[in-house]
């Protein structure tokens, strides 16, 4: 049998499903890109990132594009998950009655965790608690900077920093 | 259609290149058509199914595009082989599973991967033992003028693979506290900025250690990758131009302080500059790879010879390219495949890196974005460093390309990378 022409057939329909594969994957990542910026926009890190999302890292001498300062709920008792306050002035979390933010969790002192604003900076700090606050799953020691998307815990509720 | 649809979808594609790549081998060399080709198809499929299912069930929401891409230069890697040495292919092919079972252990381990974050410190400092390695006496293997292997027994690896991993955790973990400060910190001097040295300090020491193990097991290639990766890193943390002009200064400085001093490197540039000298053709470690490499490419042309077809062998038996299956891989490839067939190559890779970062933009905390970003661009340089040495944009120095050389300790280090992002991914895509 002559395979000549198989071995030909066989060369280009490698390069052909290569490319196939490969537009197909390009077409697919460059839809995803698209939904990618818009959900960017809604999503928990939004407002002032660039493209890598890091922008934030720079405030001082690039003016920061000021989106308000917000804190969403993502899962608390007692607070509609989605909704979010506002943090301009700071806030107060915990279980007591002068809390800003009222933590309807076992676990929340009654002032648990304080949010100061500082400059063009977020600070978040423990006000010596129970249970401790936790900052993107670690426990926080000290005052920290919040960056867009960080994930503040304090017992069973969970919420997020945006800007 | 479902992520994890579409990345099963994707894996059938990759399975039909690899038994249409063996089916031409096998016509070229038997002038028979098999249907082991299609045995071999179908076990690629197998394998890949068993490893999608490992993501299926553990990360739901991870990137569906990453594994199929992978496996598709995997395919690559196995057919090229096979096509230079049936042997090695089959060594390839147990690195191959073997590289599979550590990506689903990676990712059944390190479920939560900020764990890594804690104990920056400690795989910072495994990273630079490992790399130390290859020029402990008796372990130590050296490789035209580079000590870039440890052999204990039957096994041999490359540290410096496992090495780009660690530390890159490093940098995203230390970058993600630090670089805040290493903005807000800084002086401007005669316009410059200089990031405050408290800080930078223990990033230059670890950097620099990793720097200093590279020069002195004499991985050029690597050092280079391990360079672009901090700068890309420190970039992407700080957001400050400066540093990155800073360190390319550093670098030049450095590239031309080792040139002229250090032989080995000396040569590689004169081999580079001018491969088709006669004296450096002919000489032993001369430019006879790069030029036969160069020769082999133009030879494939737009379409190639076609797999299995290019000549390897000089008529006394001896390689044509020498190291086919691991540097110069990327040549045989051209050769067989031509133009079309490394372009594809190099946009399967672009398309990774692609995949990469766009995992970094989704994620929601520093310490994903980084580690993302950072994973991304060393596996990205590792692909411009030989590559770009292969057609000579840049001097050759020998690291492997990611999933498709030849090499075990290449393959499963890159199968833990590509699990790391697939983790990162899972957590970023996550819905609310």
């Amino acid at each position: 049998m002559e395979l000549e022409p198989v071995s030909v057939a066989l060369k280009f329909g490698f390069l052909a499903v290569l490319y196939l594969f490969l537009l197909w994957v390009a077409r697919s990542a460059l839809k995803d890109l698209r939904r990618g910026t818009e959900a960017a926009y809604t999503g928990p890190s939004a407002d002032v990132e660039g493209a890598t999302g890091m922008h934030s890292a720079s405030a001082p001498s690039t003016p920061p594009q000021r989106g308000r300062p917000k804190l969403r709920v993502r899962t608390a008792a007692g607070l509609a998950a989605g909704s979010a306050y506002d943090l301009t002035e700071g806030a107060l979390l915990g279980r007591g009655d002068q809390a800003d933010i009222r933590l309807e969790d076992g676990f929340a002192s009654s002032q648990h965790a304080r949010l100061v604003p500082q400059g063009d900076v977020m600070v978040l700090e423990d006000l010596g608690s129970t249970n401790g606050t936790y900052l993107n799953g670690e426990p926080l020691r000290g005052a920290q900077p919040l960056h867009p998307g960080d994930m503040i815990r304090i017992g069973d509720s969970e919420f997020s920093f945006e800007r | 259609m479902s992520a994890r649809n579409r990345e099963l979808m994707a894996l059938i594609p990759a399975s039909l290149l690899l038994t249409a790549g063996f089916a031409a081998i096998f016509i070229q060399r038997n002038e028979l058509l098999s249907n082991v080709s299609l045995t071999y198809g179908g076990m690629f499929l197998g394998l890949c199914f068993v490893a999608h299912l490992v993501i299926r069930f553990t990360l739901p929401y991870a990137d569906p595009y990453l594994f199929p891409l992978v496996a598709v230069l995997a395919c690559f890697g196995l057919v090229v082989i096979y096509r230079i040495d049936e042997d090695l292919a089959r060594v390839q092919a147990q690195w191959f599973v073997i590289g599979l079972i550590a990506f689903a252990l990676t990712i059944f381990l390190l479920r939560d991967f900020r764990l890594l974050e804690r104990y920056r410190y400690t795989i910072a400092f495994a990273g630079l033992l490992l790399l130390l390695l290859p020029r402990v006496p008796g372990i130590g293997e050296q490789v035209n003028g580079a000590y870039l292997g440890v052999r204990i027994g039957p096994i041999s690896f490359q540290p410096s693979e496992l090495g780009k991993i660690a530390i890159v955790i490093f940098l995203a973990a230390y970058l993600q506290d630090t670089r805040r400060v290493l903005v807000q910190g800084s002086r401007r001097i005669l316009g410059v900025t200089i990031p405050p040295l408290k800080h930078l300090g223990p990033l230059l020491v670890v950097w620099g250690a990793a720097m200093f193990m590279l020069v002195f097991i004499r991985d050029l290639g690597s050092s280079l990758m391990y360079f672009g990766a901090f700068l890309a890193l420190l970039y992407v943390a700080t957001n400050r131009l400066s540093f990155v002009v800073i360190g390319l200064l550093m670098f030049a400085a450095g590239a031309w302080f080792f040139s002229s001093t250090v032989g080995h490197v000396q040569d590689r540039i004169d081999v580079w500059l001018n491969p088709f000298a006669p004296g450096l053709y002919d000489q032993p470690g001369g430019s006879y790879q790069i030029a036969n490499g160069m020769f082999a490419m133009a030879d494939g042309g737009l379409f190639g010879r076609g797999l299995g077809a290019a000549v390897l062998r000089v008529p006394d038996g001896g390689p044509l390219i020498p190291a086919p299956e691991t540097d110069m891989i990327f040549a045989v490839i051209v050769n067989d495949l031509g133009l079309l067939g490394g372009a594809g190559v190099i946009a399967t890779y672009l398309l990774i890196a692609e995949r990469g970062f766009k995992i970094a933009t989704l994620a929601t905390d520093s310490f994903s974005k980084l580690l993302a970003t950072g994973l991304t661009a060393v596996m990205a340089l590792q692909v411009f460093v030989i590559v770009g040495g292969v057609t000579r944009v840049i001097p050759l120095t020998g690291v492997t390309l990611p999933f498709v050389s030849y090499g075990g300790s290449s393959i499963v280090a890159n199968f833990i990378l590509l699990a790391l992002l697939l983790l990162i991914s899972n957590r970023a895509r996550r819905p609310a």
